[in-house]
């Protein structure tokens, strides 16, 4: 895989006079799985639509070696083009489509013949293991075998960049841990960095390597996963080692 | 490629495309407004006019009381409770709705002349249209109050339940239901103002009345259209500051919600008591002018007579409402679209067509007969055509399918969008095989309920058909005053049993299995 690297350049973005992120910079480099960590409302998912090229920043610039994607209210480089794929909280399963339906259509922007792309979808499945599911809806399909559908429409597009927001959030803790580990292993496969938005360590210190940490849109701090979490500095974190500690003191007791 | 995004891109193209649907809209009552308010304070309206007012605005206002006071009461307990017979009187409640109020009308004069002079007071005159009335205002109140208990969703209801028992569940929902219920039964008085039939039928000169016979029996189009549009201002008056009040609510509850919808407990006592409530509520609305529209059959029926009138009416029927439905349809979705997530937008648009949907039917015919007066012979296809009527049929019921599109359009998730936008699925793609298909249920929802709504419109038929276009109604509304009583009976209780049997099929496919 060639290496590549998307950079945040004190980014903001302003909704309605409400600021959601200020001045946010960091870089997510090939092959270093990271995590954008922060309690609920803190601009996870703003940072990951901008990064996608959803939205464009009010301030600052996304790079992505080097060169500028999104601009100031500004998006140069279009979503399709930047080889990202993205994983969304909702899953954004298209209902009316199965699931083979949805990860084709998925493939529409990649000029694929019919063969091709019927050929990558099926691989897709397979890879997520849900050929045997491919003929039904989202609506037949359980949490998890959404999840996978979901997941599988963004690896057929074969991404250098899978962004994941919040997609374990509603799951069980048994097929969080089977969808964590089976990412882990799709990525390695795949050659994929992976961009992990969760407000729980715990789910991103699985896959993730690196972190950047967000409260009221501003980054608290940044860097290693493993040293975040052992000498935090950031609320988010701290909460989360005084709740991890053990003799059951929550995450109040200090 | 044009990119998915477009759907849901903010600008000024959002404004501008509401602002052209709801002109739209609102045009073909345009003429008529301009030429009352140029005339200024020298029109003549007739003598009888200021009375028949007064007397309509006495209607209006008891029909309204009488409306939120049992249909309140009726959705609430309808949304919370399974009680014996509801599959059976629920249905029979709201009937009355979708079927145009002069057969009720003709059903109670029947059974009046049948049983004497010991009800005769009672069922004609004002007490008789407020009777008459209530069987399209009850129904309208009793949906808003129920699609408000709903939306309160099972958790809510549960935690009630919990904190006070039943009473609370009670006193909680019918607050949650009060503002909708006060909001449809001011809306179903208004409607009352321009509707001509009951007034017609049971001898009560009524505004809508008077308007009717202006251009019905008097030939004075220009006398029709000053009355219709003073009518119009003042149900705009009236309809204003409720459009006002009720627009940014209905916009809110709009916006797709993830409610469990509450569970609906059987009752055993108090369950009959409420069976009891309702089958008086149908046996005043439905049952009692049905048996007036039954009572003249017993001597002979004219059912060959009346399949022979469906027969010559039926194909323009259905192209009306058909016509009717696909105009209301494709706009009401353009307004959805163009609306999109603006949440000003949509209020815009759903106080203008609550506004739209008060004004009298017949102030866009009168406004386009005033047109085609007017209008070179080469533009008699656009004025004086079945598509003519198809159009203002169309644009009178455009409220009802705008609100289903945009509730419909609210429901798909902004995510839908940006998956497709992130793997560059075209515009054209992306429509056709997602947008569609997600709203082709709701547009046929749409379509059926405002062809149903506009087989039950008169005035705008009886105004713009082409001769001998006319439609089933309107036969029925013709002839009811000549022909024998019992094939009046016949015709009206084929139209009954054509409502019936699609509230059936509309009641069969919502329960039908998901797919």
């Amino acid at each position: 895989m060639s290496g590549f690297q998307f950079q945040f350049c004190s980014v903001s973005k302003v909704y309605g006079g409400h600021s959601a992120l200020s001045e946010v910079s960091f870089t997510v480099t090939a092959g270093m799985h990271m995590a954008i960590l922060g309690p609920s409302g803190c601009g996870k998912s703003t940072a990951l639509r901008l990064l996608a090229g959803l939205e464009a920043p009010s301030q600052g610039q996304v790079l992505l070696d080097g060169k500028a994607i999104s601009g100031a209210n500004c998006v140069l480089v279009p979503p399709f083009l930047r080889g990202i794929a993205m994983v969304f909280q909702d899953l954004a399963l298209w209902p009316n489509l199965t699931a083979m339906g949805n990860v084709l259509l998925g493939l529409a922007g990649a000029k694929l013949t019919r063969r091709e792309a019927r050929a990558r979808a099926e691989e897709a499945l397979t890879l997520c293991g849900i050929a045997s599911l491919a003929h039904r809806r989202p609506g037949q399909l359980s949490g998890g075998e959404q999840q996978r559908v979901a997941l599988a429409r963004a690896l057929a597009a074969r991404p250098r960049l899978l962004v994941l927001d919040e997609p374990f959030s509603s799951l069980d803790i048994a097929t969080k841990a089977r969808l964590l580990d089976a990412m882990r292993s799709l990525a390695a496969q795949r050659d994929l960095t992976l961009v992990l938005v969760s407000h729980d360590p715990q789910e991103a210190a699985a896959i993730c390597q690196t972190a950047v940490v967000l409260e009221h849109g501003r980054v608290q701090e940044s860097g290693s996963l493993a040293e975040l979490i052992r000498d935090p500095h950031s609320q988010t974190l701290k909460t989360f080692r005084d709740y991890c500690r053990p003799h059951g003191r929550g995450p109040t007791a200090r | 490629m044009i990119s998915c995004w477009w759907l849901e891109r903010p600008g000024g193209w959002r404004a501008l495309g509401v602002g052209a649907v709801l002109t739209l809209a609102a045009l073909p009552a345009v003429p008529l407004f301009l030429e009352v308010v140029l005339a200024g304070g020298r029109l003549s309206l007739g003598s009888a006019f200021g009375t028949a007012l007064g007397s309509s605005f006495l209607v209006a206002i008891v029909t309204g009381l009488l409306a939120f006071g049992l249909g309140l009461p009726a959705g609430v307990l309808s949304a919370l409770y399974e009680f014996p017979g509801r599959a059976l009187l629920l249905p029979l409640a709201v009937l009355p709705a979708l079927v145009p109020s002069f057969l009720w009308a003709i059903g109670w004069a029947s059974l009046s002349a049948r049983i004497g002079p010991a009800v005769t007071d009672f069922i004609s005159g004002q007490a008789g249209c407020v009777l008459v009335f209530l069987a399209g205002a009850v129904p309208l109140v009793l949906i808003a109050s129920y699609v408000a208990t709903i939306g309160l969703g099972g958790s809510q209801i549960d935690a009630a339940r919990l904190a006070g028992g039943d009473r609370a569940v009670l006193r909680y929902a019918s607050g949650a239901a009060a503002v909708p219920a006060v909001l449809a039964a001011a809306l179903s008085a208004i409607l009352t103002l321009s509707d001509p039939g009951p007034g017609q039928i049971l001898g009560v000169r009524t505004a809508a009345s008077e308007v009717l016979t202006s251009f019905s029996a008097l030939y004075d189009f220009p006398l029709a259209g000053r009355q219709c549009a003073v009518l119009g201002m003042l149900v705009l008056l009236l309809a204003a500051p409720l459009a006002w009040l009720a627009a940014p609510r209905l916009s809110v509850q709009l916006m797709a919600r993830q409610t469990g919808s509450p569970r609906r407990p059987g009752l055993r006592r108090a369950g009959i008591g409420i069976t009891a409530g309702f089958a008086f509520l149908a046996a005043g609305t439905v049952l009692m002018p049905g048996l007036g529209l039954v009572l003249p059959l017993l001597r002979g029926n004219d059912f060959v007579q009346a399949l022979g009138v469906v027969r010559r009416t039926g194909a323009d029927t259905l192209l009306y409402a058909g016509g009717a439905g696909a105009v209301a349809t494709g706009l009401g979705l353009l307004l959805a679209l163009f609306a999109g997530r603006d949440n000003r937008l949509r209020t815009l648009c759903l106080g203008t067509c609550l506004a739209i949907l008060a004004l009298p039917p017949a102030l866009g015919s009168l406004g386009i007969v005033h047109l085609a007066a007017r209008a070179p012979a080469w533009a008699d296809p656009l004025l004086r055509s079945r598509a003519t009527v198809c159009f203002v049929l169309g644009l009178r019921f455009l409220p009802v399918a705008a609100v289903l599109a945009m509730r419909a359009w609210q429901s798909m998730p902004i995510s839908w969008v940006q998956a497709a936008e992130l793997h560059g699925v075209p515009l054209a793609r992306y429509v056709t095989k997602v947008v569609i298909p997600f709203l082709r249920p709701t547009a046929a929802a749409a379509l059926a309920l405002v062809a149903l709504l506009a087989t039950a419109d008169v005035g705008t038929v009886l105004l713009l058909h082409p001769p001998g276009k006319t439609s089933f109604s309107l036969a029925i509304f013709t002839v009811m005053a000549n022909a024998p009583e019992s094939l009046v009976a016949s015709l009206c209780l084929a139209y009954l049993a054509w409502a019936g049997g699609l509230l059936a099929l509309a009641r069969a496919w919502a329960r039908r299995p998901a797919r």
